[in-house]
């Protein structure tokens, strides 16, 4: 206790003089305006063909995003304090939507019932589930932090609301949001401190229901094997892979430019939705997509920093919260992009805050509103404890290992 | 969160828990995803980069044909006698169509089809990718037809072939099928010349279907060269409507001008009855297709006379004003009689064409021999092919016995036992009106003085001309007088061949003539098929046609007229009666 050991003090020790704050809001901020410029690139012909109006999807995308800015805005300003509160709550409305879905209330496309219509525009309800459900775990994990680190029964009750959840996703079917729930709130419990050990069962389980997956829902299995080796078949199932890598070969260094994407042209489906990471490639070449890519690491990157500085300064939910939110956005940026370029197998998930979609736009804002409202709790801690008395600065943040 | 002091002793617990190293391994394979990723993309845009373009340009990269339209046709002013002209041809791909779509209704509509069946067409060929819809309509059309917006239905630029002059040149042009290749006449026998060589460049196309820019060219589109024939359409309209005339007037089975300018061998006007319009070819009948100028033939007769004559005048053993004795008016061979018309008795060469005595050549033949005879037919044209170039010419029959029997070299001194077409007919009076030179006839305008060969003598030539003068001021050919014009011509009337041999009463009614006398421009030759009522002989039917298109066509090519007015007056008050 002598001396704090402070592995990763750089970003932590820098966090007072510069705040993470800007840097969540300008990459969020340049991806949302990177998402409807592409958007309107990328359905022009398609929307034109659909609707009749190029601009179709990317007038949507534009409301929705001065939508989701105002609906940031106000998530910015609901306390932490409620969030907390209202973890049953949270899992409630995150159960229902998925039970409601999968009842005649459903809308299905393309053989997946992931919509509510709301009138206007369908909820999809894995996005609604993912928050609510990360808000209530987030609350278990803080109000039973001690039986979940020390009792397999904490650990298996998370993991009990989780696999139902789970299961109701897989029934829509909606794989790519089952993995990256799951991985997140694994995540989050490993972060609070679960030994390893624990997690020895439940990866081998995963293991298991994979490969039932994979041999009782036979096009899965098709769509693995066709992303290892899009050509074999790439007229049929590999054919939106091939398409999608033809698109980044097309765009070498510098890209095609703006609006002289050849894939959009009917070639590649999903060209302004889960594919639009493709499209900015072939438009804007290496360098486009990098800028993306490190876009997206700096979002996730500030979205740790702010959940870490939470941690350190006495806000256990605020961090777990942070923790899974980012997570969230994380790894489902990483799995568009790692689909995008034929690294994971094809999975139907929108790139946050780039893709079109209503839902999944609305729901990153909502993340982007509770990490600033986080990082300004915790700036408003601080200042507080500042003002309260210099002495009680030493019982800030300690790191024993 | 039940009471503060549980609450503090977590939050402690958590800090002591909370370890750095779990911070930096998620952090860790995070920016390890991150890095793969990057090298990802570093991979795919940089490394793969051209396998994956060119699989992209296998996708999207075609080969387009560049239209290259076929050469028009046109008269020897440049007149336009087919031409191709763009127009729309509406095409459909069953795969996007489902034939239940109501919008087919207005599409059927508009293109004039059976909706039932198009519906059907579509169904049954729901595995293709084209089918027509409807070829070749107005632009105007089709884009009615593309403005319902039924997906799965184009239209693409084709040509069409028009014909402005119609019927009027439609049998020495053709006509060519949908496909613009050439099935009849010049637009058969010039199909390659015509016919222009497609263009290939490459584009790039979206997954509909549509282009979306041009990328290179790989061959340059040559269109069709153009082909300048010798028809002068005004000539050939002129032709055209007084052969009508004559046919309709008459009740004749049909009939054929050729007119040829006699200082090039160049053909300025050939028409025949019954014609076709070229454009609608929906009720066309096999046998008016045919150029009877040139594919058909027939027994020349009387109008054979004259180059008898020249073969006399120039075995040196008569003269013009040589007498020769036909009584009494027929000679026997045989069972087979030589008659004419009454017993002329003694007549010279220039009476016997004037009124053309069969008894007379047949005595002047005999004289000469028929290898003599026959080479001078020959020399002048006839049993060879004209050389024009033009599909399905008719040679015709130039008899070349071992030995000659009589009656075989009398009937060829008037024109029977051999056969010609119009054009070989043509050509051998084109011979006496240019001073014995033979001339390769065309079709094509000849711009180069053209190499003739000479096969009569400059004399004889000019003294058949005149007796064709007398013919036709003083003999059988009186009604042929043309106008302000001094003409000269002869007559000729010969049996139908039909199914049982010679037909008795039906005739072929012909005429063959130039003017001017002194320096002829022109020949036509006439012949009608198988005039009804009372008038069949040459002399009443093709000769007036004659001096009809005789009289407009020296007006239209500027020719001077014969300034002697009072040889047409007394030409008027002569008696009229001639036979052919």
């Amino acid at each position: 206790m002598s001396k704090p050991d402070l592995r990763f003090s750089m970003p932590l020790a820098s966090a007072s003089a510069a705040s993470p704050l800007p840097w969540l809001l300008i990459s969020a901020t340049a991806l949302l305006v990177i998402g409807v410029v592409m958007i309107a690139s990328a359905s022009v012909d398609i929307a034109a063909q659909m609707t009749g109006n190029s601009f179709y999807f990317m007038t949507r995308q534009l409301i929705y995003a001065g939508l989701g800015c105002a609906v940031a805005l106000g998530i910015a300003n609901v306390p932490l304090a409620w969030w907390e509160r209202s973890g049953w709550l949270m899992l409630g409305i995150g159960l229902a939507a998925l039970v409601l879905v999968l009842t005649p209330f459903g809308h299905t496309v393309n053989g997946s019932t992931r919509w509510i219509p709301l009138g206007l525009f369908n909820v999809q309800v894995s996005e609604v589930t993912k928050i609510c459900l990360i808000a209530y775990l987030a609350g278990y994990v803080v109000r039973r932090r001690e039986e979940l680190v020390h009792t397999w029964s904490g650990f298996l009750k998370p993991l009990l609301v989780l696999g139902l959840a789970s299961t109701l996703l897989v029934m829509q079917p909606d794989f790519g949001a089952t993995v990256v729930l799951m991985t997140a709130a694994m995540g989050m419990i490993f972060l609070s401190g679960v030994r390893l050990s624990r997690f020895m069962p439940l990866i081998g389980l995963t293991a298991v229901i994979g490969v039932l997956l994979v041999i009782f829902e036979p096009y899965r299995l098709k769509r693995v094997v066709s992303y290892l080796d899009p050509w074999q078949d790439q007229f049929n199932s590999g054919y939106q892979l091939t398409q999608s890598l033809i698109a980044f070969g097309r765009g070498e260094w510098t890209g095609l430019g703006l609006g002289n994407s050849v894939q959009k042209l009917f070639f590649l489906p999903e060209a302004h939705t889960d594919f639009i990471f493709a499209i900015i490639a072939e438009e804007f070449g290496l360098f486009g997509s990098l800028a993306v890519l490190v876009l997206f690491a700096v979002l996730v990157t500030v979205g740790f920093v702010i959940a870490r500085l939470a941690e350190r300064d006495g806000m256990p939910f605020a961090a777990c919260f942070a923790y899974g939110l980012t997570l969230l956005v994380g790894l489902q940026a990483a799995i568009n992009m790692g689909v995008s370029t034929g690294l994971l197998p094809t999975k139907g998930l929108t790139l946050p805050l780039v893709s079109y979609g209503g839902s999944s736009l609305l729901a990153n804002c909502v993340i982007i509103g509770v990490l600033a409202r986080i990082e300004m709790e915790r700036q408003d801690l601080r200042q507080q404890k500042a003002e309260a008395g210099k002495g009680t600065r030493q019982g800030g943040a300690r790191y024993v290992d | 969160m039940a009471n503060s002091k549980p609450s503090t002793n977590v939050k402690q617990l958590l800090i002591a828990g909370l370890s750095a190293w779990r911070f930096g391994m998620v952090l860790g394979v995070f920016l390890l995803a991150v890095l793969a990723i990057a090298w990802r993309l570093v991979d795919l845009h940089v490394i793969d980069q051209e396998f994956l373009r060119q699989q992209g340009d296998v996708r999207t990269i075609r080969t387009e044909t560049i239209d290259a339209h076929r050469g028009m046709i046109v008269d020897r002013h440049g007149e336009p006698l087919a031409v191709s002209t763009p127009v729309e041809t509406v095409w459909a791909n069953p795969r996007e169509i489902d034939p239940q779509d109501p919008r087919l209704t207005p599409v059927a509509r508009l293109l004039g089809l059976d909706e039932r069946a198009l519906r059907n067409r579509i169904r049954e060929l729901g595995g293709r990718e084209f089918i027509y819809v409807r070829r070749k309509i107005q632009p105007d059309l089709a884009r009615q037809v593309l403005a319902v917006g039924l997906p799965g239905i184009y239209s693409r630029r084709e040509y069409r072939r028009y014909y402005p002059a119609g019927e009027v040149t439609a049998h020495v042009v053709g006509f060519t099928n949908i496909d613009e290749w050439g099935q009849e006449g010049i637009e058969l026998s010039f199909d390659n010349w015509l016919t222009g060589k497609v263009g290939l460049k490459r584009v790039l196309k979206d997954n509909r279907g549509r282009q979306i820019k041009d990328l290179n060219l790989v061959r340059d589109a040559r269109p069709g060269r153009d082909i300048t024939l010798s028809l002068d359409l005004r000539l050939q309209y002129l032709a055209y409507r007084e052969l009508k005339a004559v046919v309709q007037a008459h009740g004749a089975r049909g009939g054929t001008l050729v007119m040829l300018d006699v200082n090039t061998g160049e053909v300025l006007a050939m028409v025949n009855q019954n014609s076709y319009n070229p454009n609608d070819r929906s009720q066309i009948s096999p046998e008016s297709l045919r150029n009877k100028a040139i594919t058909d033939l027939f027994e020349p007769g009387s109008t054979i006379k004259p180059l008898t004559v020249a073969a006399a005048l120039e075995s040196g053993l008569y003269r013009p004003e040589s007498k020769i004795d036909t009584a009494p008016g027929f000679l026997r061979f045989g069972r087979f009689t030589i008659r004419d018309a009454r017993n002329y008795g003694e007549m010279s060469l220039t009476d016997i064409i004037a009124r053309s005595s069969n008894v007379g050549t047949s005595r002047i033949a005999a004289e000469l021999g028929g290898d003599q005879l026959r080479d001078l037919l020959f020399r002048m044209g006839l049993g060879q092919a004209t050389g024009v170039g033009f599909p399905g010419e008719a040679v015709g029959v130039l008899p070349s016995p071992a030995r000659w029997r009589p009656v075989e070299l009398a009937t060829l001194s008037y024109g029977y036992g051999m056969s010609v077409n119009a054009l070989q007919l043509a050509q051998a009076y084109m011979v006496i009106a240019n001073g014995g030179i033979r001339y390769p006839l065309s079709l094509m305008r000849v711009d180069e003085p053209p190499q003739g060969e000479r096969v009569l003598s400059e004399s004889v030539s000019r003294q058949v001309r005149h007796m064709l003068q007398v013919a036709v001021e003083n003999g059988t050919g009186r009604r042929a007088r043309v106008a302000l014009y001094e003409s000269g011509g002869k007559t000729g009337t010969v049996h139908l061949v039909g199914s049982q041999g010679y037909e008795h009463d039906q005739y072929k009614a012909i005429f063959a003539g130039l003017a001017p006398v002194e320096d002829p421009r022109i020949v036509t030759v006439i012949a009608v098929d198988a005039p009804q009522g009372g008038e069949y002989y040459g002399g009443e039917v093709a000769a007036p046609v004659f001096s009809r298109v005789m009289g407009d066509a020296l007006r239209l090519l500027n020719v001077r007229p014969a300034l002697e007015a009072d040889a047409m007056i007394s030409a008027g008050s002569r008696p009229s009666g001639a036979r052919g």
